[in-house]
């Protein structure tokens, strides 16, 4: 009895080992594709288009923010532009509204400086003719004296007989006279 | 002798499972399917659950979801199909998520053992390429497809008698023979060694601690370069699948 099931555990050894283990066994077969069909069905589902759009998402939105960011750049730069010119303008305008504020003090002060010269030559002017009038008068005044003296020593001559001693006395008279008037 | 004593377990045990529910079914579960299965649950959960909520500003997981996509759109589809393929990309995806997940389960600790390492796998992963190219490449150029792959242009004509059963080999069998193989290879190898340096690090170091320490650090340096064979062997077969797809709407390249 004992030989009998030794000899059977025996041979059911030999047919375990009598198959080559590289040959492939149908129920390993069997479970390897139902694994890889439900990995690749359940993945090309769910998983790849989802993280193919993961990645494509983050694409564009890099890309949109690379072009927004490029966009901004120019329109800052043009402002940028703008400014400049504007200012490089007002300096213009500043330049120009300085030399014309010159060029009207300028003339300012020529009319100014004409003007008292034409001031000026007024009051000499009228000072000469204050002179000129001031010494007709003096002249016009020694005149009438002179002949109110001549008079008065014409009628002094006529009043006397006058000698020759006299007459001297009497022109010397007169002179001192007029000298003193004079003085 | 040191290792006078080491015994290495018959390969059977390193790859055979029993099963655990369904027992002796043509579905029954065993570790293999186990851990494919959970690898499928978990590939959803961190992807269809990572993609509910996406934001403009990438945080945490998200970070990982868009990392694999553009690895895979960008490395892959665009650069091998072309710039206008992105309609493969799911499938691309998921295909490389599928064998990741599947290889690094060779270094998650006490599972240790790639799915990918059954010739199951990689047989049916690489039959589902093979049925995707031929498609593609009857749909996008008819009957041409096989005779420009069998008569290629500017051959000599008595040199046909050379190239055309190399290329019709080449085409039925190679491709999807080497895809499988070189994947299911890579992964066996990698288990065997590591399962090799786990058993010698814990017997040396009841048996001969004295060179305990060097089957210790190669079984850290062999896990390290695991990881890196694990994501190395999922690119390349999808890579391949690509370069397939590739030549399938473009037979003239």
């Amino acid at each position: 009895m004992h030989g009998v099931l030794a000899l059977v555990v025996a041979s059911e050894e030999a047919e375990v080992t009598a198959k080559n283990p590289i040959l492939p066994e149908t129920k390993e077969i069997v479970w390897a594709v139902v694994a890889f069909v439900l990995v690749f069905s359940l993945l090309a589902w769910k998983a790849w288009p989802a993280i193919k759009k993961a990645l494509r998402d983050r694409e564009d939105k890099i890309r949109g923010d690379l072009e927004r960011a490029e966009a901004v750049r120019s329109e800052a730069e043009a402002s940028l532009e703008e400014y400049n010119q504007q200012l490089a303008e007002a300096r213009g305008e500043a330049g120009r509204i300085i030399e014309e504020a010159r060029v009207a003090a300028d003339q300012v002060r020529k009319d100014l400086i004409a003007r008292a010269e034409a001031d000026a030559a007024d009051v000499r002017t009228r000072a000469q003719e204050d002179i000129r009038l001031a010494s007709d008068r003096a002249i016009a005044d020694l005149q009438t004296r002179v002949s109110d003296l001549s008079i008065e020593l014409a009628e002094r001559i006529v009043q006397r007989n006058l000698d020759r001693d006299t007459q001297i006395a009497l022109i010397e008279s007169y002179i001192n006279e007029v000298g003193g008037t004079r003085r | 002798m040191l290792l006078a004593k080491f015994t290495f377990p018959p390969t059977d045990e390193l790859f055979r499972w029993k099963d655990m529910v369904f027992n002796d079914s043509p579905y029954a579960i065993n570790k293999t399917s186990f851990l494919v299965m959970t690898s499928a649950v978990l590939i959803i959960a961190l992807f269809v659950g990572g993609s509910r909520k996406m934001k403009l500003v990438p945080s945490g997981v998200q970070n990982l979801l868009e990392v694999t996509y553009e690895f895979v759109d960008h490395g892959i589809t665009r650069d091998v199909i072309g710039p206008n393929a992105a309609r493969f990309t799911p499938f691309l995806g998921s295909l490389f998520l599928y064998i990741l997940f599947l290889n690094f389960w060779e270094i998650i600790p006490f599972i240790q053992f790639p799915p990918t390492a059954r010739a199951a796998i990689p047989a049916y992963l690489a039959i589902q390429t093979y049925l995707i190219y031929w498609y593609l490449g009857f749909r996008h150029n008819g009957f041409k497809y096989l005779t420009g792959h069998l008569f290629p242009p500017g051959v000599p004509l008595p040199l046909y008698i050379l190239v055309t059963p190399i290329e019709l080999v080449q085409i039925v069998f190679v491709r999807p023979f080497s895809l499988a193989v070189r994947l299911l290879a890579n992964m066996m190898a990698g288990h065997i060694l590591l399962t090799a340096l786990a058993l010698l690090t814990a017997y040396t170091l009841t048996n001969a601690p004295i060179i305990f320490i060097g089957p210790f650090l190669l079984l850290v340096g062999v896990t390290a370069f695991e990881l890196l064979v694990g994501f190395l062997q999922a690119y390349i077969f999808t890579l391949l699948t690509a370069v397939f797809i590739a030549d399938s709407l473009h037979p003239e390249h």
